[in-house]
């Protein structure tokens, strides 16, 4: 749960910031040419990314598969006249 | 009877106290709502596509995908069968995607093909110019959005799920709860 999250804020926030202050801001343009003067390379953050989604995919059929059962919804009550 | 409108969600992240005051009736209205447009922005591309058919994703998945980090596992949906395949399965799928999450039913499960989906629309489409104003953009957010949906459920919420939930089926499989919403 926090290793997804983390990557995720690694390769878009944190590389993020040093980009913005030290590197590239704006890796690619509106008509998608690649900008290559980035400290980390846009394929690198991806990665970084993917991995934080997959880590979260991994975490959620461990959850489905090997965590106890979540509760049954009880059956609804009969209604009683009093 | 009463009705209690806040909730006191006692819990910890990396050993504190961080619990929190819900309100009752924003977390079941916010929820559903977010469900609703997410659903229905998926039900609009969807129906887009089946409304002017034949679709044709060949300049996404035989294109675009080239230059994305996703190029070795989408090669194989490039052309032939596996582009026939995705022509069909993406309008078909945000269609049901789109139909789940406004009706409630199966919730968990749409929400996560809706991020499966859009995990393809972020890589592909970022390098192509999506990313122009950095990596945080509109599909990384509605893809984070059909997370949201998937974490907290709604179908609960006036949803399909509130009546599924309530079969033999699933009081019997339990588990199966983890699909709904």
């Amino acid at each position: 749960m926090y290793v997804g999250g983390g990557l995720l804020l690694f390769g878009a926030v944190v590389i993020g910031v040093v980009e913005t202050l030290f590197g590239s801001p704006h890796a690619v343009t509106g008509e998608g040419q690649i900008v290559h003067e980035t400290l980390v390379p846009l394929e690198v953050r991806s990665f970084i990314i993917l991995a934080g989604l997959l880590v979260w995919l991994l975490y959620a059929v461990y959850k489905l598969t090997s965590a106890d059962p979540p509760a049954a919804t009880p059956e609804p009550a009969p209604e009683t006249a009093d | 009877m009463s009705t209690q409108t806040s909730h006191r969600l006692e819990t910890q992240l990396l050993g504190r106290d961080v619990s929190v005051t819900l309100s009752g009736p924003w977390t079941a209205y916010w929820i559903r709502f977010l469900s609703f447009i997410m659903g229905w922005y998926f039900l609009h591309a969807g129906l887009d596509k089946l409304v002017n058919w034949p679709f044709d994703a060949g300049w996404f998945v035989g294109g675009a995908a080239q230059a994305s980090i996703l190029a070795p596992i989408m090669a194989p949906f490039a052309e032939g069968a596996g582009l026939a395949f995705v022509n069909v399965a993406v309008p078909v799928g945000q269609t049901l995607i789109g139909l789940g999450l406004i009706f409630g039913g199966f919730t968990r499960v749409a929400a996560f093909f809706g991020a499966f989906l859009m995990t393809f629309f972020y890589f592909v489409n970022g390098p192509g110019g999506a990313w122009a104003h950095g990596m945080v953009n509109g599909d990384l957010l509605a893809l984070l959005l059909f997370v949201t949906v998937v974490v907290f459920g709604s179908g609960k919420v006036f949803g399909l799920d509130g009546y599924l939930r309530k079969t033999a089926v699933v009081r019997n499989h339990p588990r199966l709860q983890y699909l709904l919403g």
